[in-house]
């Protein structure tokens, strides 16, 4: 085995490797969450963490550092990130086996979009400038860890639930399928089935960049990823460089294999640094008999320049302040405020927009716990879009949980501690007395009182006799909140026997600073 | 069945005829063991022991190559210290009593409030049981039954099937406060092998109770009042609330121990409702009013 041969499965290698951790990092992403290496250090491995952390605070905090070793790495290595490391590049890689992509002759007409990912990054920048971080949405980390919580994970359990269930209903698979069942809830299901709102949304997202592999290899890569954009920037002069010998007699197989397209047509002993991903794929296709190409260490490396041009950097800068202003527009309404309820230790709502970046690392980790935690919708923002809210209809807040806090990777949820936690107003619950049971139907129930967790219950009940419609007189136990004693944790909400809406609701506590827009 | 049969013929079933010869003398002396009992002034282990050995052992209930489910209550994500569940050591020491006496299985159950998985580590019954030889499962969404009830206000409710195949099973409540039920004991500790949406259960509370216990009574129901949950109950969590009561309550009838177990709380059966209703629906095994009961101080 020759050396070329031996950098392509040694990149391959790595790629399976971080992929796996990636998965591991998600898999252990739930309760009890004790592990060695937090989930959250996968997340920071994104290269746009620590730009967009400078931009936003001006410092460069220690969570960056997973990132920034990346960054510094990029110069002398080029963007190994991307093949190597990125679990998103690798399910585009395995995407190619499975959906014919085009050869890379006849996917050239989307070369001229290049620069798309240039304009996107610098976009980005301008709106970060500006305060609106964006640019979460795009990030290719963020993107796969919504993927797996939102879809794959999802999907895996309910595939594996259902089966084994089914199996152990065979009499002789039983015992077996029952044991498998167990030891797949314990060390990998949530108890309950995760379902989540907006899959439609993400599977879309997320499956349109699966689908654009039918374009283009890694088009994703190639023409949309602002991660892409910035490593490709900081990989001009790249150090290691990809020398082809006299010997080469232009067969152009390393064209043809190369994952982006990125040798010349004209001048097989070029490469684009800029798109070049390190794959080593060219000096494997290399044909043994002349085995042209070789890699090695240069300290006068050749420029590649950036494909981008004047108007386009314009034309990026314009259509980020377009952005800004449109994603500005939004129609704020109080009516939606009560869906704004974000984990507990969440920074105020508009640095908790600028910091999240969608990952939902949070709701996922939140599924072996309370499971309140959804990926948000529009409510009256275009760019709550996917932020963590806490609906407590379909989970609520465990009380000795501060499990979200911990995996954020981007401290958008402040790590606080267990009792911090505890007295963390995440919202106030609310009676609708012409739906709760004791009143509405003159029947005990106060079931939400029996749930609240609080040392001395912020729900309380008084006893009354109450005089029914037909004259029987009933003592009914009537509950009522006292607001100081509340935390909004929501488990009132979610155990509140009545069908659809509840008896009782969570709204998020009215910041006054933030309803500077209405009089009043 | 093997359960309820042997309750309703007491003693001297038609089960008797397969047993040994020292079974016989057992039975014999069943009618002159007290009612239930309660044991003051001891710790988990020696209450459980000392509770066992008045009824005339554990051998009573559980026979060699039984299958055996315990019900502690472990609903909640607290500690022991606050009196939400079940204290851990009781459930262990009754599990090594089961297997010492020939259980072929032990298996430890509850449908929770909280998050299953927190509660059942939490709780500290987890480890306490496995470590002492019994099998913690977690309750599947799959394994409810309904069953058939006519009651009067309920005609079907779901039940844990593990529950209803158990040869015998064990309830192990703790002694507690409870906002809507006044007090959480034997009979409300069966709410956790109750399947479908529970809440509701708490509507028209004492008559649904007594239409599903009815059919699901336990062998024998053992009250935890190691510690005591005095107020903000079912869930507490506040260690002012909590009485060092250091006590057990054990009786083959559950209505009885909630009836022995009211003492504890100084209520009168009148003024707990589902206590009230079992009684005069006739699910006690015995007359409540003049229960024979034995009082051991292990102090």
């Amino acid at each position: 085995m020759n050396f070329s041969m031996s950098m392509q499965n040694l990149r391959k290698l790595v790629q399976v490797a971080f992929f796996i951790l990636f998965i591991y990092l998600f898999l252990v992403a739930r309760y009890p969450y004790e592990i060695i290496m937090g989930s959250d250090f996968g997340l920071r491995l994104s290269p746009l963490i620590p730009l967009f952390t400078f931009i936003d605070t001006l410092s460069i905090p220690p969570l960056v550092i997973p990132g920034l070793i990346i960054l510094i790495l990029t110069p002398f290595l080029g963007r190994f990130f991307c093949s190597w490391i990125c679990p998103l590049g690798t399910c585009l890689d395995a995407t190619d086996k499975l959906i014919n992509t085009p050869k890379n002759k006849l996917a050239r007409s989307w070369d001229r979009w290049r620069y798309l990912k240039f304009a996107n990054l610098i976009a980005l920048i301008i709106m970060a400038v500006l305060s609106l971080n964006l640019w979460g949405y795009l990030d290719p980390l963020s993107i796969f860890n919504r993927m797996l919580t939102v879809i794959l994970y999802p999907l895996a359990t309910l595939f594996s639930e259902n089966l084994l269930i089914a199996l152990s209903s065979i009499s002789f698979l039983e015992t077996p399928a029952y044991y498998l069942y167990d030891l797949f809830k314990d060390n990998m299901m949530p108890e309950g089935q995760a379902y989540y709102q907006q899959v439609l949304l993400i599977s879309v997202f997320s499956g349109g960049i699966l689908a654009a592999e039918k374009l283009s290899r890694r088009f994703w890569c190639r023409y949309v990823c602002p991660a892409g954009a910035l490593l490709g920037f900081l990989s001009q002069f790249r150090f290691y460089e990809r020398l082809v010998g006299e010997e080469c007699p232009a067969c152009n197989l390393c064209i043809s294999e190369c994952k982006m397209d990125a040798i010349p047509q004209d001048d097989v002993s070029r490469t684009n640094k800029v798109e070049c991903i390190e794959c080593f794929n060219c000096g494997a296709a290399c044909p043994p008999k002349t085995k042209a190409i070789t890699y090695r260490w240069s300290w006068k490396p050749y420029h590649t320049e950036l494909d981008l041009s004047r108007r386009q950097v314009l034309g990026g800068m314009l259509t980020g302040l377009g952005g800004l202003g449109l994603l500005s527009l939004g129609l704020p309404n109080r009516n939606h405020a009560r869906h704004l309820i974000r984990p507990p230790g969440s920074l105020a709502e508009s640095e908790f927009e600028d910091k999240c970046i969608r990952c939902l690392e949070c709701v996922r980790i939140c599924e072996s716990n309370g499971g309140c935690l959804q990926p948000d919708a529009f409510h009256s923002s275009l760019t709550q879009l996917w932020l963590p809210a806490a609906q407590m209809r379909t989970g609520y807040c465990e009380y000795n949980c501060n499990l979200c806090a911990e995996v954020c990777p981007t401290d958008a949820i402040k790590p606080i501690a267990l009792d911090e936690k505890q007295a963390w107003v995440m919202g106030t619950a609310y009676f609708r007395e012409d739906l709760c049971i004791p009143f509405a139907r003159d029947e005990d129930c106060i079931v939400c009182e029996e749930h609240c967790p609080t040392p001395e219950k912020a729900i309380k009940f008084e006893t009354k006799d109450v005089e029914l419609p037909h004259g029987e007189v009933r003592a009914l136990k009537l509950p009522y909140l006292e607001p100081e004693l509340c935390i909004g944790c929501g488990i009132c909400e979610f155990k509140c026997p009545l069908d659809g809406e509840a008896g009782i609701f969570v709204t998020k506590p009215a910041d006054p600073q933030e309803d500077a827009t209405y009089y009043g | 069945m093997k359960r309820r049969e042997f309750l309703k013929t007491s003693a001297i079933g038609t089960m008797a005829m397969s047993l040994p010869l020292s079974r016989w003398q057992l039975f014999a002396q069943v009618n002159e063991l007290p009612q239930a009992v309660i044991v003051r002034n001891g710790e988990p282990e020696s209450l459980v022991s000392a509770a066992m050995k008045a009824l005339g052992g554990i051998e009573r209930f559980v026979q060699r190559g039984d299958k055996v489910l315990l019900k502690p209550n472990m609903a909640w994500d607290r500690g022991p210290a606050y009196a939400a569940n079940t204290n851990p050591e009781v459930v262990a020491a009754i599990t090594r009593l089961c297997l010492n006496a020939g259980a072929t299985e032990v298996k430890v159950l509850d449908r929770t409030c909280n998050e299953p998985r927190r509660c059942y580590r939490n709780s500290g019954i987890n480890d306490a049981a496995t470590a002492a030889g019994a099998n913690v499962v977690q309750v599947r969404s799959n394994r409810y039954e309904d069953l058939e009830l006519k009651g009067e206000v309920l005609d079907s409710w779901p039940i844990y099937k593990d529950y209803l195949e158990a040869d015998k099973v064990i309830n192990i409540p703790i002694a507690k406060h409870h906002g809507m039920a006044k007090v959480s004991l034997g009979l409300k500790n069966l709410m956790g092998v109750m399947g479908g949406r529970r809440g509701l259960i708490h509507v028209k509370f004492a008559d649904k109770m007594a239409d599903i216990t009815q059919h699901i009574m336990p062998t024998l129901t053992v009250i935890d009042a190691y510690r005591m949950l005095m107020d903000n109950g079912p869930s507490g969590g506040d260690l002012d609330d909590v009485r060092m009561e250091r006590a057990m309550i054990a009786s083959p009838c559950t209505v009885s121990a909630d009836v022995l177990g009211l003492e504890l709380f100084g209520h009168a059966v009148s003024d707990i409702k589902q206590i009230d209703v079992a009684v005069k629906r006739g699910l006690a095994l015995y007359d409540t009013t003049n229960l024979n009961v034995e009082r051991i101080d292990l102090g």
